[in-house]
């Protein structure tokens, strides 16, 4: 990890000064391919992707068709095989330290509260965990989690444990967010209000934010621009900017734009044959 | 913002001493009703005493010999917890050097693997050639039946870390001992606990065994002594004794889980335990 003592000093400052900047990601021509048992498997080919700072992309594609793949790799957690990935200007070498990052799975560690699970993210961080507690405490409120700092991961619901995990990421004020389908274990209702409550997030924080899901009304719901892949070899088909108000309220998700834009990416997939009617 | 999507689970309840009445009455009840029906019946039916003697009896005879029953028990117990006690000091840190070697995986542990398919009890007699008759060869069978139990749970704990919850800690930049003492240890725990329970249940079966071998004390000896006699009641009172060391060991074990990591499910799930 080379870049890990340097910005392991950067976010140690960060937790005085006011935080860094949101970042921005640029990814050239990203190539992955992988072998297993023999068979060699293109899991990405030629991705371009620019992400501005503050802004909230959602990247949507069909199972396998390597969309987590290339966030994994924007975090430097995978390596790749050709291409340049940048973040904040810097070469992605190896894992990614100015970041949150929510995967579907909560990931909660079973021995700790969850405040305590919040606070696992700045002690890994050699950082003071007592000065993060009171940020900790109104995140988790923020949340509706303000009457559960005590409970253990296994006395909440899924989608509690997913909004612990969202504050996880969220307690050190990271330039950059990444979420893999956070919410693709939870019912549809929780999903739905784990949606508008991570606009609501965002929107105060305005963290850039790359997100990952397989549905398409999410992405749209929740996006400045939805990146639609393609199955795999996973390209990038299309990018569509999202013109619609923030907050995302029933209105926005209601109305006939919206469904105009559910419509573009459906037939996106019917054209490649992961929906057939 | 709004409300959780869910209620939480009311927290475990707290174990009281009723609490644990209720819930162990039953199993009190039937044990004592067991040992009259025992009683009754022997009497009624005039089964000799020799083959198979009631309570009472056994009760009055381990009191008139307690003191050669409870020396001898004292010699057991600590080859168990000798055993036990190396067992789990050396388990542990080869678990860990398994995990953490790619050596150690690949070309010591088959080797431990193999080993382990000899019955260990095969070779009590080879350790009486090699170390007498003393304390050492039965610490050693000890250690070799609780080994092997501990080495294999606890390096299932130690693997079994949801990679996600590694990929969360790399993006934090922690060092690998960090990692290790947050994350990868309190992860083991349970099963390392598992492996402890299985080992300290093994321990009492191994010393008694090293001892019918060959010893000139302990309650294995005074087993075949009792046995060759006759001695029913005794033969009984020793088997009674041994059971409560057994359990005492592996409650122990229970109990230090339980202060240590009281968060796992097998603890707020309640009443895992065989009593």
């Amino acid at each position: 990890m080379p870049q890990g003592a340097a910005a392991g000093e950067a976010a140690a400052a960060g937790a005085a000064s006011p935080a860094a900047p949101p970042a921005h990601i640029e990814i050239d021509d990203l190539c992955q391919t992988f072998r297993r048992a023999g068979m060699v498997t293109q899991a990405l080919d030629g991705v371009d992707l620019l992400v501005a700072p503050s802004e909230l992309v959602v990247v949507v594609g069909p199972s396998g068709c390597g969309k987590s793949t290339l966030l994994r790799i924007a975090a430097g957690l995978l390596p790749f095989t050709s291409g340049r990935v940048r973040i904040g200007g810097r070469d992605v070498t190896g894992p990614q330290t100015e970041l949150g990052i929510v995967f579907q799975s909560p990931v909660l560690l079973d021995w700790r509260n969850v405040l305590e699970n919040v606070l696992i993210q700045v002690e890994l961080r050699g950082m003071d965990p007592r000065r993060y507690r009171e940020r900790a405490e109104r995140l988790l409120a923020d949340v509706g989690l303000g009457d559960f700092q005590d409970r253990r991961p296994r006395e909440l619901s899924g989608g509690m444990r997913q909004r612990v995990a969202i504050v996880r990421a969220l307690i050190h004020d990271p330039p950059l967010l990444m979420m893999d389908e956070p919410f693709g274990a939870l019912d549809a209702l929780t999903r739905e209000q784990m949606r508008i409550d991570l606009e609501k997030l965002w929107l105060a924080q305005r963290h850039t934010l790359i997100f990952v899901t397989h549905g398409i009304a999410e992405a749209v719901a929740l996006a400045d621009r939805v990146v639609v892949m393609t199955p795999r070899p996973g390209r990038i088909e299309r990018i569509i900017p999202i013109d619609l108000p923030r907050p995302r309220d029933k209105a926005a998700v209601t109305s006939a734009r919206f469904t105009e834009y559910v419509d573009e990416i459906t037939e996106c997939f019917m054209r490649y044959g992961v929906i057939r009617y | 913002m709004t409300a959780p999507d869910l209620p939480a689970a009311a927290p475990p309840a707290g174990g009281s001493v009723p609490a644990w009445i209720r819930k162990r009455g039953g199993a009190i009840v039937i044990a004592i009703a067991l040992l009259l029906l025992w009683e009754v019946g022997v009497r009624l039916l005039g089964i000799k005493e020799y083959l198979l003697p009631p309570p009472s009896r056994i009760w009055l005879e381990f009191a008139k010999r307690s003191g050669t029953v409870m020396g001898g028990a004292w010699v057991t117990t600590q080859e168990i917890l000798g055993g036990y006690v190396l067992a789990v000091l050396v388990s542990i840190p080869f678990a860990l050097a398994v995990t953490y070697s790619r050596f150690m995986e690949n070309a010591v542990y088959p080797v431990v693997v193999f080993l382990q398919i000899v019955p260990k009890i095969a070779i009590a007699p080879l350790f009486i050639i090699w170390f007498g008759f003393g304390y050492t060869p039965k610490l050693l069978i000890v250690f070799l039946l609780s080994f092997f139990p501990i080495v294999v749970s606890s390096i299932a704990g130690f693997k079994a870390v949801d990679p996600e919850i590694m990929d969360f800690a790399r993006t934090t930049g922690a060092g690998g001992w960090k990692l290790f003492a947050r994350i990868r240890l309190p992860q083991a725990l349970p099963d390392i606990f598992t492996g402890m329970k299985v080992g300290a249940a093994l321990s009492a079966t191994a010393a008694i065994v090293a001892e019918f071998v060959a010893s000139d004390r302990g309650l294995g000896y005074l087993l075949l002594q009792y046995n060759g006699n006759l001695d029913t009641p005794m033969v009984f009172a020793v088997i009674f004794l041994l059971s409560f060391i057994g359990l005492a060991v592996y409650y122990t074990v229970e109990f230090i889980e339980r202060i240590t990591i009281p968060w796992h499910v097998s603890q707020t799930n309640a009443g895992q335990a065989p009593l």
